[in-house]
C-alpha cells in the first residue's frame, strides 16, 4: 500500500514536471538561440525596461534602466552587440547587461532592436527646476564654443530623436543619462592631451566624441543637459 | 617563545593574508554564487545595494518567475556557453562578545573567541523553462541558544530548499505570473524581505545566550525546514500579489526528504505540524521612479503536536496540543538608484495560542493559560552606499499575555518569575564590502525590555537575578559567499 502511494506520488511529481514545459513561446531561457526577440521582450527584459501595466513598451520605471522605446534600431544593435562582447565597460553594464547579453545572437539582437525602436515612447516629465532645464536647453542647441563642445542637437537632432547610431535623448531618464556623461568622462584624454585610460579599458570605447563632450561640461551643466533631454517629447 | 618561533608564525600569518588576498583579488564577475553564474548578473542586480537576501524589484521577479532566467541546459541536454556549476559556497565566521559571561545567564557561550561557525552549499536554478529551485544545505557548528529559534540545530542539515513552476503572460496590456511551490518553511516564498527566513538579519549570533525574546509561531525560526508546504500564487501588474498554501510535518514518503537532517518530528523543540496548516498572504506593489512599496496582509492557522509525540501519557492526546493562529500586516519600502540604496520594512503579526493546559507542547513547555496572545513588532532600515558601505537599524519587539508556563523570566513582589513575554530590542549594525561577495560587519543588539522588566537587576532566572541588559550581545562578523 505504501509502494502504491510512493509510485502515485512520484507520477505526480513527473506529471507535474512534464507540464512544466509551457514552449519556448514563454521562455525565459537565455541560452536557447532559438527563443525569438518578442518572447525574450516579454519575458525578461519587461521586468525592468517595461513599466507597469505595459510591460513591454520599453518604458522604464526606475532610471537606472534607459527608456528603450522608440530608441534608434541601429543604436540598440549596437549596444547590445556591444554588451554580448563586452566591449561596452560601464558599471551598469557589468552588472546586468553583460549576463543578459552573453549568448544572444545576431538574430535575437536584431529582433529585439526592431521591437523596442517600434514602441511609442511616453512623455517623461522632468523634475529638474526651470532654470537648469533652460541651461541645458541652451547647452544642447548653442553647445559651449570656449570649452570646445558641439552643439548636442547636431547630431542628436533638433528634438534629440536620433539618428541611427546617435542615440535617442528624448525623454530618457537624466539619472541614466548623467551617469552616461560621466562614464564618457573618465574615458576622455585628461587636459593635456592625454589618454587617461588605455583603449582597452575604456567603458565606451565607441565614444570619442561624446569623451570631448563630456569633459567639457561642468557636474552642474552635465545636470542640466540630461534634465532637458528628459523633457523632451 | 623564541625568536625564531615567533618569526615562523608571523611568517605563516602572512602567507596565510597574502593567500586570502589574492583569491579576493583575483575573483571576477563571475566568481559569485548560483543564481549569479546562471544570469550573469552581478549581486546588486537583484540584491539592494548587494546586501543580499533583500530583493530588488528585479529580485522579485526573477524569484517568481520561477528562478529560471538565464541560462542553463535544459532537461533535453542543449548546450550553451557560458555554463557555469550550479553550486555556491558561503562561509560565516564571527567573534562574538556578551555583556555578561556568566554561565547561568548565556549557557555555554562557545563563540566568544574568533571562529569560522557556519558553512552552507547552495544550489538550484533553472531546471527547465519553467521550473526552477532554491536548494542550500547548512553545518552550524554551536546550538543557538536563543528561545524559539533554531533550537537543536548544531548539524549539518537542509536548509531553506524550495521548487517553484511559474508561467507569465505577457501582453501590451497585462502581465500574469501564476505559479506553484514547494519549500519546507512558511513564508520561504516572501519576496519582500518582510518575514522570517528573508529579514534584513541574514546572519544570527552563534549563540544568543538565554535571552528570552519569544516570537509568534508563524515567524519563529522554530517552524523552519521541519514542515513541508504546498501553495500557490499570482502576481498581477507588478502590483496584485495572493498567495495561499497548505503545510504539514512529514513523517514518511517523497517530501520528508525536504525536511532531511533538520528535524526529528515529536522531538523536544521540533515543531510537529501534523495537521494540514493553511497558509495565506495578499499584497499590493507600487513601483514610481526609484522607489517602490509594497503594503500586505499574511497569517497562518498552525496545528502542532506537543512533545515527546510518542512517549508518556500526559503528552500524547492524540490531537493538537496548540493551535497558533496568526494574523499580520507587512509594509516595504525602497529606494534603488546608485549610488544610494535604502530599504525598510515595518511588520505586525498579532498570535493567539490555544494550549492545552497540563499537556506538554512542542517546546516540550506546559502552558498554564487555555489561550494566550502575543503581538509581535517588526521594523528595520538599511542604507548601503554605492553597494560597498552600509549601515543597519533594526528593532525587534513582542507584547502579550503573561503565562509562567511558557515564558520563565520577569519578577513579581515575592521575586517569582511573572511569566510575561514582553521584550524589545534594538539592533544597529555596519558593514563593509569590499568585494561583492564579502561582507565584514559589527552588530550589537541592545534588549531595553526583556519578560516585561525595563532595568534594574529586577529579572529572576534560573533563581539569579539580571536586567535586561545582562543579555546585550555584539559581534564581529565576516561572511563570504563564492
Amino acid at each position: 500500500m505504501k509502494n502504491v502511494k510512493t509510485i502515485l506520488t512520484l507520477s505526480a511529481l513527473s506529471l507535474a514536471l512534464g507540464a512544466c514545459s509551457t514552449g519556448i513561446t514563454k521562455s525565459r531561457n537565455l541560452g536557447n538561440p532559438n527563443v525569438s526577440g518578442n518572447t525574450l521582450a516579454q519575458q525578461v527584459c519587461s521586468v525592468c525596461h517595461g513599466n507597469i501595466g505595459n510591460s513591454v513598451n520599453g518604458n522604464s520605471v526606475n532610471p537606472t534602466f534607459p527608456n528603450l522605446a522608440g530608441q534608434q534600431k541601429d543604436y540598440l544593435v549596437a549596444q547590445m552587440t556591444a554588451f554580448h562582447e563586452k566591449t561596452r565597460k560601464d558599471p551598469a553594464a557589468q552588472q546586468m547587461m553583460w549576463g543578459i547579453a552573453r549568448n544572444f545572437t545576431p538574430k535575437q539582437i536584431d529582433e529585439l532592436a526592431t521591437f523596442y525602436s517600434n514602441q511609442k515612447p511616453l512623455p517623461n516629465p522632468a523634475h529638474g527646476d526651470a532654470a537648469l532645464i533652460a541651461e541645458g536647453q541652451k547647452i544642447f542647441s548653442e553647445g559651449l564654443l570656449d570649452k570646445g563642445v558641439p552643439a548636442c542637437m547636431g547630431c542628436h537632432g533638433s528634438n534629440a530623436e536620433g539618428n541611427g547610431v546617435i542615440p535617442r535623448l528624448a525623454g530618457q531618464h537624466a539619472n541614466y543619462v548623467y551617469k552616461q556623461l560621466n562614464v564618457f568622462n573618465r574615458d576622455a584624454k585628461t587636459a593635456d592631451g592625454k589618454e587617461s585610460v588605455p583603449d582597452s579599458e575604456l567603458e565606451r570605447p565607441t565614444g570619442g566624441v561624446m569623451e570631448m563632450v563630456a569633459s567639457g561640461l561642468s557636474d552642474q551643466q552635465k545636470r542640466a543637459m540630461a534634465a532637458y533631454v528628459q523633457s523632451l517629447r | 617563545m623564541k625568536v625564531s618561533n615567533l618569526l615562523g608564525k608571523a611568517k605563516g600569518s602572512a602567507l596565510l593574508l597574502l593567500g586570502t588576498a589574492s583569491v579576493v583579488v583575483s575573483m571576477d564577475a563571475n566568481a559569485i554564487p548560483v543564481f549569479a553564474r546562471q544570469t550573469g548578473f552581478k549581486c546588486v542586480a537583484c540584491h539592494v545595494g548587494g546586501m543580499f537576501p533583500q530583493l530588488t524589484s528585479l529580485g522579485r521577479m526573477f524569484k517568481l518567475t520561477g528562478y529560471t532566467m538565464g541560462n542553463r541546459p535544459n532537461l533535453d541536454g542543449l548546450e550553451v556557453q557560458n555554463d557555469y556549476p550550479p553550486v555556491a559556497i558561503m562561509v560565516q565566521g564571527a567573534k562574538q562578545y556578551y555583556n555578561n559571561t556568566s554561565h547561568s545567564v548565556n549557557g555555554n557561550a562557545p563563540s566568544s573567541s574568533a571562529d569560522l561557525q557556519v558553512v552552507s552549499l547552495f544550489a538550484g536554478g533553472k531546471i527547465t523553462d519553467n521550473f526552477g529551485a532554491f536548494m542550500q544545505w547548512t553545518g552550524q557548528k554551536y546550538a543557538n541558544l536563543q528561545s524559539g529559534s533554531q533550537v537543536g540545530y548544531n548539524a549539518a542539515s537542509i536548509d531553506n530548499t524550495e521548487f517553484r513552476y511559474a508561467d507569465r503572460t505577457v501582453t501590451p496590456n497585462s502581465d500574469l505570473i501564476l505559479g506553484a511551490y514547494i519549500n519546507n518553511r512558511a513564508m520561504m516564498s516572501d519576496v519582500w524581505n518582510n518575514f522570517g527566513a528573508w529579514e534584513s538579519g541574514w546572519i544570527n549570533y552563534f549563540n544568543a545566550g538565554n535571552a528570552q525574546a519569544p516570537t509568534t509561531y508563524l515567524m519563529g525560526e522554530s517552524s523552519q525546514h521541519a514542515a513541508v508546504g504546498v501553495g500557490g500564487y499570482f502576481f498581477k501588474n507588478k502590483t496584485w500579489y495572493g498567495e495561499l498554501a497548505v503545510y504539514k510535518s512529514p513523517t514518511h514518503g517523497p517530501f520528508s526528504v525536504l525536511t532531511a537532517g533538520a528535524t526529528s518530528v515529536g522531538n523536544t523543540g521540533v515543531t510537529s505540524l501534523l495537521e494540514p496548516s493553511p497558509y495565506f498572504r495578499f499584497a499590493y506593489n507600487k513601483e514610481w521612479g526609484a522607489n517602490s512599496f509594497e503594503a500586505g496582509v499574511h497569517g497562518m492557522m498552525s496545528y502542532v503536536y506537543g512533545t515527546p509525540l510518542f512517549g508518556t501519557s500526559n503528552s500524547q492526546p492524540g490531537g493538537p496540543v496548540s493551535a497558533y493562529h496568526d494574523i499580520g500586516l507587512d509594509a516595504q519600502y525602497q529606494y534603488v538608484l546608485d549610488p544610494h540604496y535604502f530599504a525598510a520594512h515595518a511588520r505586525v503579526t498579532r498570535e493567539l495560542m490555544n494550549n492545552t493546559p497540563g499537556v506538554a507542547n512542542w517546546q516540550g513547555l506546559i502552558a498554564q493559560n487555555a489561550t494566550d496572545n502575543l503581538t509581535e513588532t517588526y521594523m528595520d532600515a538599511t542604507y548601503v552606499y554605492e553597494a560597498k558601505y552600509g549601515a543597519q537599524l533594526s528593532y525587534a519587539s513582542a507584547t502579550g499575555s503573561s503565562d509562567t508556563g511558557l515564558y520563565a523570566m520577569g519578577v513579581n513582589g515575592a521575586g517569582s518569575p511573572t511569566g510575561s513575554p514582553n521584550w524589545t530590542s534594538w539592533t544597529p549594525n555596519i558593514f563593509w564590502q569590499p568585494y561583492q561577495n564579502l561582507r565584514i560587519g559589527y552588530m550589537y543588539t541592545y534588549y531595553t525590555q526583556m519578560g516585561g522588566v525595563n532595568s534594574g537587576n529586577g529579572l529572576v532566572f534560573n533563581a539569579a537575578k539580571f536586567s535586561p541588559q545582562n543579555f546585550n550581545t555584539s559581534m564581529l562578523y565576516v561572511g563570504f559567499i563564492y
